[in-house]
């Protein structure tokens, strides 16, 4: 595309059921820009579950696979070794879910398959909540949340789970965050693990949700791209567990972020402060852990 | 695929299979808004007198399309390399750039284009219409009448141009001193408006009964002849005092010779400025009296700062009374003055005496530079009737076959972009009156107006496509700043101030090109599409659509999200509710 390095085919098609400025969809045009037509997604249910199409419909033009919540990993190893029993190795599996089936009902039979360093790409778009069953608090739904288990006062007070730091601890060769505000970024991303070939990459995607986090449409790039400007969501990638290469250094107050959603509407000045210290110090160790592996490796 | 169960029968394992697309619903049928593509016209476009598209001159230039960018200009303004040098940029001040960092260094960019066609580097290609069969007469081949004539002959008018002196330029050529503007560039300039055919006839001073005559022999007659008489003090021994304007021609002219040793400027226009700078390469102590605050004066500011840095010694707030002279010297006696409230319309002080004492200045010669009128009363409509149509930059005075009046004669300012301004609303004016007459001319006028600011835009006039200059003007508030960060305004090289007293040789250099791209890549191109490609990048429907060049937003499957909108950076997009 002009001005990009972004490669013009699509394999994902209009029609599709996804809400109006849905930023999983975004990530999904993007990635599948990178993966190309050798390619077979896994996706257990989820929003995408959904949007990937109602039979006989189908919005990707590759192979989709759609398998059980808590089955991603385990489902995406089997495809990959019929694809081995087939000798086919140029297709490249990935797998594609939403954060409770990765963050919470999944991480088992994903940290199966990752421990086993199984041949595949997974990932995870990221919506902060279980988007597809009506906004329910996931161990993604960031500190200060307000989702439908967690309304009112009882405003979630729990930190989000770091989940890329969990994938580095199982050492694979790649494990990486991306934003659908930043394409090219992300295409690289996804271009250097399809490449990877042998072991598993994890991609952590941020997907604005509008209708779960309360947002205009318009302005779901936006606010993704807020989220790395703050540094809420810093943008890195870990190779070998060990390697950690920052991509984005955000430096805008985090309140910029907040203010402006609706799922965060109640928060105060207070919380704010509390927030940004939160971030302050992720960022803090983020920066140490890179300059600590680099000196050792 | 099939189990081997317990009993050793075969069951069917049924996968279901998709088999077609989802781009059979027509999800466009959500929507409750659309995005549009709807171009806005740019601040600094609005700004500028001679209307020039300065977003896409910008966007041309950071694509590496200097020709394009180079007609770009051409179409609004026949002198890019006299602009870029003496030009005010008032494009400059008003630049939404200003909100991030710094204003986008127009001027420069618009020198580097006109300088590099001057190297023969790019060529114009700018086509003139079937002639019309009408020939247009032109008094004054200064910027006004030059610029008339170039944009009459490119619609297709035969043009003869009057001139008194003996080159066409008029002030361009004998009010700008060499270190501002460099008599090849305005050579240069001159030629390829010549080169579109029209005649132009020097050291040939026009008359009354001239024009009366004129208005037998021709379709239509422009009178842009400027100021030719300075103004007059009205104080006794005045006449002992040099006219600025003629020293400036005579340096003009080669007369280099060393005029005095000190030297008194009285004025505090450009014309002031520029004969008190001239002496001081000439090496004369020069001091510059002018009888209001220097912050009112009405010369540019930065011609104003550097005369000072060169050592020009300003003497604000004194009013001369008499001028005396005591041997080799002349006594100037002066009347200090004091400010009392504002001007109600010129937004500068008034100025009354302070009733103080009366000073003396001494000096060994007296230069004034106060202001010119016309030379003639008939350089105006001799009686105004409820047909004289009085536009911005010209009149038109009641008469067939139509006479009219422009440049420094009409114009509230007397500025070069001006005077191509009042040049281009003379053109379309006459060009108008043939096709539709007198009655169309100001409505015509107004559909072709740049933003909402009087600038006129010929491309507009002519009808090129894609240049629909909208009303609508793009505000800071309107850009995306996330696709823009902060970067230096490009500094140009001036000589130093040494070199720059001890000579004539232009201060300022024109841009190197790799500093010119990176310059051009700052500007926002407010309100223009760039082909940047936000809105196809990022549409979650795959809506938008590229053919031949063209985006398209693909109804059948937008939902209205928004999102390209939001992402274009510059305001090229726009919501509307669904009808
Ligand atoms: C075992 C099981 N429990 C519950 C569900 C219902 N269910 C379907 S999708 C979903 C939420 C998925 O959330 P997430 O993984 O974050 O994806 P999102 O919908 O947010 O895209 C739930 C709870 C299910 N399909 N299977
Ligand atoms: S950024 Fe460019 S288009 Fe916008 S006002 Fe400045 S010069 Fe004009
Ligand atoms: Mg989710």
């Amino acid at each position: 595309m002009a001005g990009y390095n972004i490669p013009d085919t699509d394999y994902m098609v209009s029609g599709h059921v996804g809400c109006p400025g849905c930023g999983a969809t975004i990530a999904m045009k993007f990635a599948l820009k990178a993966m190309g037509e050798k390619t077979m997604v896994v996706i257990p249910a989820c929003c995408w579950g959904v949007i990937a199409g109602p039979y006989p419909q189908s919005s990707l033009k590759v192979p989709i696979l759609q398998t059980a919540f808590a089955t991603a990993g385990a489902t995406a190893s089997g495809l990959r070794a019929a694809l081995d029993m087939k000798g086919d190795s140029e297709t490249t599996v990935m797998a594609w879910a939403g954060d409770g089936g990765t963050f919470d009902i999944g991480i088992q039979a994903l940290s199966g398959a990752v421990e086993r360093n199984e041949d595949f790409i997974y990932v995870c778009y990221d919506n902060e909540a279980y988007m597809n069953t009506g906004v329910q608090r996931s161990s993604a739904t960031p500190f200060g949340s307000r989702t439908t288990t967690t309304p009112g006062k009882g405003w979630k007070k729990n930190r989000k789970k770091n989940m890329v730091e969990i994938l580095a601890a199982h050492r694979i060769p790649y494990a990486a965050t991306a934003s659908i505000a930043y394409p090219e970024d992300m295409i690289r991303k996804f271009d250097k693990a399809r490449r990877m070939k042998g072991g598993t990459r994890f991609i952590h995607v941020f997907a604005t949700c509008p209708t779960g986090w309360r947002i205009p449409s318009e302005m779901s790039v936006k606010i993704a791209r807020l989220a790395v400007q703050s540094n809420v969501f810093p943008l890195y990638e870990v190779e070998n567990g060990v390697k950690y290469t920052i991509n984005v250094e955000g430096s805008r107050p985090v309140a910029d972020y907040f203010k402006i959603q609706g799922r965060f509407k109640h928060l105060t000045d207070e919380d704010f402060e509390k927030i940004q210290n939160m971030v302050d110090k992720d960022w803090e160790l983020l920066l140490r852990k890179t300059s600590y592996f680099d000196r050792l490796t | 695929m099939a189990q081997e169960p317990e009993n050793g029968k075969k069951i069917p394992l049924f996968i279901s299979r998709s088999h077609i697309l989802t781009d059979v619903n027509k999800t466009g049928s959500w929507r409750f808004v659309r995005p549009i593509y709807r171009e806005k016209t740019a601040p600094c476009s609005t700004a500028c007198p001679a209307g020039q598209d300065i977003p896409r001159i910008e966007m041309f230039f950071n694509q590496n399309q200097f020709e394009d960018a180079l007609n770009t200009i051409l179409f609004e303004n026949p002198f890019p390399s006299v602009c870029g040098r003496v030009c005010f940029h008032p494009c400059e001040r008003v630049c939404n750039r200003a909100g991030l960092d710094e204003p986008v260094a127009v001027h420069d960019l618009e020198r580097f284009i006109g300088d590099a066609a001057a190297r023969g580097e790019l060529k114009p290609g700018l086509k003139k219409l079937p002639a019309k069969g009408k020939t247009v007469c032109i008094i004054g081949a200064g910027p006004a009448g030059m610029a008339a004539g170039y944009f009459l002959s490119r619609m297709g008018y035969s043009c003869d141009i009057y001139e008194a002196r003996s080159e066409p330029g008029g002030i361009l050529r004998w009010g700008i001193p060499r270190y501002r503007l460099p008599e090849t560039v305005l050579t240069f300039e001159i030629d390829r408006i010549k080169q579109y055919g029209l005649k132009i006839s020097c050291n040939t001073p026009v008359t009354h009964d001239f024009v009366e005559d004129a208005k037998n022999r021709y379709q239509a007659v422009f009178i842009a002849c400027g100021h030719g008489r300075s103004l007059k003090m009205n104080i006794p021994g005045e006449h002992m005092a040099d006219d600025g304007l003629d020293y400036l021609n005579r340096l003009r002219k080669g007369d280099t010779a060393p005029s005095t040793t000190t030297a008194a400027v009285i004025g505090g226009g450009n014309t002031a400025i520029d004969v008190a700078r001239s002496l001081v390469r000439q090496g004369t102590k020069t001091t510059l009296i002018y009888r209001r605050q220097k912050q009112d004066m009405p010369a540019f500011k930065e011609e104003v700062e550097m005369a000072v840095e060169e050592g020009v010694t300003i003497m604000e707030l004194f009013s001369p009374v008499k001028i005396e002279k005591h041997d080799e010297e002349f006594v100037i006696s002066l009347q200090k003055m004091k400010t009392a409230g504002m001007e109600t319309d010129r937004g500068r002080s008034r100025v009354i005496p302070d009733g103080g004492p009366g000073h003396q200045f001494r000096t060994l010669k007296i230069f004034t530079a106060i202001g010119a009128e016309p030379a003639d009363p008939w350089l105006s409509p001799l009686q105004k009737t409820d047909a004289t149509l009085d536009l911005s930059h010209c009149t038109l005075a009641d008469s067939d076959p139509p006479l009219l009046y422009g440049g420094d004669l009409t114009n509230a300012i007397q500025s070069v972009p001006d005077a191509v301004a009042s040049g281009k609303q003379a053109a379309m004016a006459i060009d108008i009156f043939f096709k539709q007459g007198r009655h169309a001319i100001t409505d015509r006028l107004n559909s072709c107006r740049v933003g909402n600011g009087p600038a006129l835009s010929m491309a507009r006039y002519m009808g090129e496509k894609q240049r629909n200059r909208h009303e609508d003007v793009v505000s800071f508030e309107h850009i995306n700043l996330d696709y823009f960060p902060r970067e230096s305004r490009a500094e140009t090289k001036t000589l130093s101030l040494d070199d720059r007293v001890r000579s004539f040789d232009e201060i300022k250099t024109t841009l190197t090109i790799d500093r010119a791209l990176k310059e051009s890549r700052r500007c926002f191109n407010c309100g223009i599409c760039n082909a940047c490609d936000n809105c196809r990048i990022f549409c979650p429907e795959i809506a938008v659509t590229l053919h031949a060049g063209e985006r398209q937003i693909d109804l059948d499957y937008c939902k209205g999200c928004g999102i390209c909108v939001v992402e274009c950076p510059r305001s090229a997009m726009e919501l509307q509710e669904e009808g």
